[in-house]
């Protein structure tokens, strides 16, 4: 493991301590995913950490807590940076860390989380401008025209007062995704559909809203943004909310696994044989399934093979394919489209695998290392479809009440691969 | 000599190292206390960022103190933020220079922003120190009943870090008490803030019952809860949670206001508000109101399970503990806890527990499927934990004991190494179960005997063939060659399955067994080192030659049925898990106090304020034994002495 560099707020010797042995026993495990999110180390801590991109997000408690307000509040962390300084490293970070710690200072006092809601954040802390900053380096002189933070206590502490929009526009994004792991033969072996509405507001002044969905029913467990009336969405299934302003996630959702057919809007099927011990064939084909006649675009199957793989050759109908090896030797096929007009796409590889060295495990023809597996089990795969929603949610209408000028709606549907895996 | 050399030329090189980074070091705070004093606002504000930069890398910048201080008299809120957090980070270790800015903290309490006036609250209370206490409770009292929530929140927040210095100070102000009165503020959050502090309180003064929710708050905070940022939504949650009711029906009309938490995009809100309605089971005895609660939980719990893998492996935790209440809960929804072939390790396990757990007669063919599935994947441990599920089902639920078997015996003719052992472990339990049933897979296990070669496994076949040997056409070649390596195994139970084999080949065809028996039980007398083995031998032989009778009572006897040992937790270690449930004891499934720090004795004395950084309880077993405890499998073997020892499969 690379050798991070550690943002610490509150320096007490306990946490350094338990951070060194947290950093040891990140360096023991054998892959960095594999480390168990809530640790407990020697020091009678608890370390509990997220992975997110690059760089690993620690909390360490001394006294219980709820394990996923932590997990929760580190998520938040990243997603209120995000927001901030964009792409965040360890570069981004040490060189925006004034910025860091006034976001830190202000979600977490004291070790109590106190709030990760951007748009309340960005009443405290100034977002910083490349540009200001830049000019203020160069010349020496600040020309921030300094706003002055404000805090927002009223009852909608997620919209401030006197937001003004030259246009009044309200978009809506429904992406749905569909979690599925797939037989060989074609066969569902699970499947899953979850959602989220988000959406984007530039609407003037204080805006009550109303969304009307077509199939309120349908969907199973939903969780809302804090701007949504909990109390009108269980009597009458509509949801009115007064918007933040900006983009924001108004509800997720999931859709009741008896109640949704199994749709899948690609279909995926895979053949393996073995000509030999050391010799491998993958077929994979690719067909459209049911996306309400849209178009399936983006398709990427991205398929692991064992890292005894070698001489690999990929051929493909359809689309174009790469080769990559990393850490493990990979093969990437990637397909503009696909319609239901297509003739389905295919893609074969064959590779060969280095004969297991002869390490005497004391019985004959054996694989190599104990367990490990000779060849490749699954397929990632991934695509999109727009303008289609796989659980039929629409939305139905999109009132304002309170205010009175015209404002512009816009809805887009979208349906998505989750974690979508084709198995051999 | 050369040597000798490079060394002191290496330490030269080191001291000189040495050297040239204190001067950098010292022409930089050098560099950066001109740069403190610089005329140009600009400039200054440039050099506090610079300070804390090397503050956040470790560097040692205290003796820029009094430089940094100088610049605290400023409107610009982020140069006082930061300037406040240098303060915060060198308070413990120059209290005295802190009393330097204790007037613009004063002062800053009078602001008319009120979020300068919060902001000086806070850092007052986050600097620690005692010194500053005296300074801080005319702010403090002031600021209690500020105008602004904000100002109040912030406040309120600043009681729980003034307790923890000095609890006396905090009663004598009448600091506990104004937050006591905050319960009742007109703010959602200055209320759950309240209820933080009061619960934090709480924990810092064991035994004194500070505080203690009483029926009259309990309309306030659920008025409040639908209104606070989701982290007090937790706190009012938790503390609801832990609250007795008064009657059967508040706990009803608590659960069912409080149930639409569970449409909560914050997972921790949701599964606090599980929480709450497990520990209300107890007041509330309408079954259909109870069951309508634990339906309504199951699409929230789902829903977790696509969140990342690290919310997943809490909430798998979870529901494995919330599963051994209610067993039947997610008997509907096997699939959604099929693994992923990406899924991390520690989900891919946890899931599996889960899936064996919720598995019932009607789909086990399917979940048999799956775990075929998993066999065949890279990680040995988690094959091996896959191949012990197939066991558990067929020997839990004799209508899959066909399909089961089935399913090992394919994975035997894989013929991967570690797969070959951990089936012949497996069969050797589901064949013990059904005695009778499976005679016939005997010959085509017998195929792979080359391939078993760790003992456990060893020992396993070596029983087979000593319970199915009629079954076995070449079973005297087999165990014969066995007995030839006799000397050549180190592992006793393979000594020992070999001679108790060996014994019952000849008690069933005394003919053919006849020379095999003698030549182990030579061996084993003669040639072993091992006295266990010996004995056994001794013990057989003489069996043997005065009553071949009494061997066969002995030797053939029909073994009781293998018992699937349990995978629950022992019930008071449950029931204090559930009681606690969304915790990190739940996550790790051992009692708080085995792994969390100790921040007061029982006894509930006023303690000194660096105990809190220094003081371990001692009284109670630290984490490193309980480790040793959660190790034990096999048998149940939870004894009176220790209630939580864990058992794992």
């Amino acid at each position: 493991m690379r050798q991070g560099t550690v943002l610490g707020l509150y320096c007490f010797a306990l946490i350094g301590e338990s951070l060194q042995t947290f950093a040891k026993y990140l360096r023991s495990v054998p892959s960095l995913h594999e480390a168990e999110p809530v640790w407990s180390a020697p020091q009678d801590t608890v370390c509990i950490h997220i992975q997110r991109g690059e760089l690993v997000y620690l909390g360490i408690v001394s006294q219980e807590v709820p394990a996923l307000e932590v997990l929760e509040l580190l998520e938040g962390v990243v997603l209120a940076l995000v927001e901030y300084i964009g792409h965040l490293s360890e570069l981004t970070i040490k060189e925006n860390f004034a910025t860091v710690y006034q976001l830190l200072s202000e979600m977490v006092d004291s070790g109590s989380a106190v709030t990760t809601d951007t748009s309340v954040l960005r009443g405290l802390v100034p977002v910083p401008s490349l540009v200001d900053r830049v000019i203020e380096n160069v010349s020496g002189i600040g020309i921030r025209t300094e706003k002055r933070p404000d805090v927002n206590t009223s009852s909608t502490p997620w919209r401030s007062q006197g937001i003004r929009h030259t246009n009044n526009e309200f978009f809506v994004d429904i992406v749905e995704r569909i979690d599925a792991t797939v037989g060989a033969d074609g066969s569902v072996v699970s499947y899953d559909v979850s959602g989220d509405i988000s959406c984007k507001s530039r609407l003037t002044g204080m805006p009550e809203l109303l969304l009307v969905m077509n199939r309120a029913d349908a969907m199973d467990d939903v969780a809302f943004h804090p701007c949504v009336r909990t109390s009108k969405w269980h009597a009458e299934r509509v949801m009115g909310f007064v918007p933040p302003d900006g983009q924001f996630k108004l509800a997720s959702f999931h859709i009741a696994t008896d109640a949704a057919p199994r749709l899948l809007p690609l279909q995926l099927r895979a053949a393996v044989s073995r000509q030999s011990d050391q010799s491998h064939t993958i077929e994979i084909s690719a067909d459209a399934g049911q996306s309400g006649n849209k178009l399936v675009e983006k398709i990427q199957v991205r398929v692991p093979l064992p890292a005894q793989a070698y001489n690999i050759r990929v051929q493909c109908r359809a689309g174009t394919h790469a080769v990559s090896n990393v850490r493990l030797p990979q093969v990437e096929w990637s397909l503009k489209s696909l319609s239901p007009a297509d003739r389905g796409a295919r893609l074969t590889i064959q590779y060969q695998v280095r004969a297991p060295s002869a390490a005497g495990t004391g019985a004959p023809q054996l694989s190599p290392s104990p367990g490990s597996s000779q060849s490749a089990l699954a397929a990632f795969v991934d695509f999109e479809v727009a303008g289609y929603s796989v659980s039929s949610i629409k939305v139905d209408s999109l009132k304002m009440l309170v205010e009175s000028y015209k404002l512009f709606k816009g809805v887009r549907y979208v349906t998505k691969a989750g974690s979508f895996q084709l198995r051999f | 000599m050369m040597n000798a050399a490079l060394q002191t030329n290496f330490a030269r090189l080191q001291i000189m190292k040495r050297k040239v980074l204190a001067a950098l070091r010292k022409g930089e705070n050098y560099e950066l206390k001109t740069e403190l004093n610089s005329e140009y606002k600009e400039r200054r504000k440039e050099a506090v960022r610079r300070v804390i930069a090397n503050m956040t890398v470790g560097k040692d910048v205290s003796g820029l103190f009094t430089d940094v201080l100088k610049n605290m008299h400023t409107d610009d809120l982020e140069i006082k933020k930061l300037i406040y957090l240098y303060l915060i980070n060198y308070a413990k270790t120059q209290p005295d220079l802190v009393i330097l800015a204790v007037n613009t903290f004063v002062k800053d309490a009078e602001d008319t922003n009120p979020l300068i006036r919060a902001l000086a609250i806070r850092t007052m209370g986050c600097l620690h120190v005692q010194e500053v206490l005296d300074h801080l409770s005319d702010p403090l009292r002031k600021c209690l009943k500020d105008p602004s929530p904000y100002v109040r929140k912030t406040a309120v927040m600043c009681v729980a870090k003034v307790y923890d210095l000095s609890p006396t100070t905090a009663e004598e102000n009448g600091f506990v008490e104004d937050v006591r009165r905050a319960l009742s503020d007109s703010n959602p959050m200055v209320i759950s803030n309240a209820v933080t502090v009061l619960t934090e309180i709480n924990e810092m003064a064991p035994g004194q019952n500070v505080w203690r929710l009483d029926a009259k708050s309990v309309p306030t905070l659920l008025a409040a809860v639908n209104e606070c940022v989701e982290w007090g939504q937790i706190a009012i949650l938790e503390a609801l949670a832990d609250y007795t009711p008064k009657t059967e029906k508040e706990a009803e009309s608590i659960c069912e206001r409080l149930l639409p938490r569970l449409q909560h995009a914050n997972g921790s809100v949701v599964l606090t508000t599980v929480r709450l309605l497990l520990n209300y089971e107890k007041y509330v005895h309408r079954a259909d109101l109870l069951s309508q609660f634990t339906k309504k939980m199951v699409p929230p719990l789902i829903t977790l399970l696509s969140s990342e893998p690290e919310i997943q492996y809490v909430a798998l935790r979870n529901i494995n503990i919330i599963l051994q209440r209610h067993p039947k809960l997610l008997s509907k929804e096997i699939r959604v806890f099929f693994c992923k072939y990406n899924d991390p390790i520690y989900v891919k396990y946890e899931k599996l527990d889960v899936l064996v757990r919720i598995c019932s007669e009607r789909n086990t063919e399917p979940l048999l499927n799956e775990l075929k599935e998993y066999a065949r994947e890279v990680d040995v441990d988690f094959v091996r934990r896959a191949i012990q599920a197939i066991g558990r089902l067929a020997i839990r639920y004799e209508s899959s004991a066909d399909k089961a078997v089935k399913v090992l015996v394919e994975l035997l003719q894989l013929k991967v190494n570690s797969v070959v052992q951990d089936v012949v472990v497996v069969l050797r339990d589901v064949f013990r179960r059904y005695p009778r049933n499976f005679a016939d897979v005997v010959p085509t296990l017998c195929e792979h005997i080359d391939y078993v070669n760790e003992p456990d496994a060893k020992a396993a076949l070596i029983w087979i063939l000593g319970e199915y040997s009629e079954h076995i056409s070449n079973i005297s070649n087999l165990l014969g060659t066995c007995i030839e390596s006799f000397l050549e195994e180190e592992d006793e139970g393979v000594q020992l399955a070999l001679v108790n084999s060996a014994v019952k080949f000849f008690l069933k065809r005394p003919q053919q067994g006849q020379a095999l028996v003698l030549k182990a039980l030579q061996t084993a007398t003669e040639k072993c080192a091992n006295p266990d083995v010996r004995d056994r031998a001794y013990i057989y032989w003489r069996l043997l030659s005065a009553d071949p009778n009494a061997a066969r009572t002995v030797a053939l006897v029909e073994m009781p049925p293998v018992e699937l040992e349990s995978a629950n937790l022992s019930a008071p270690l449950l029931e204090e898990l559930v009681a606690e449930l969304g915790s990190v004891a739940s996550v790790l499934q051992k009692p708080s106090r085995l792994f969390v720090y100790k921040k007061a004795d029982k006894a509930g004395v006023p303690r000194d304020s660096e105990m809190a950084y220094t003081g371990l309880d001692d009284a109670e077993g630290g984490a490193a034994s309980a480790g040793d405890n959660g190790t034990t499998g096999g048998i149940d073997t939870s004894n009176e002495g220790e209630p939580e020892l864990l058992i794992s499969f």
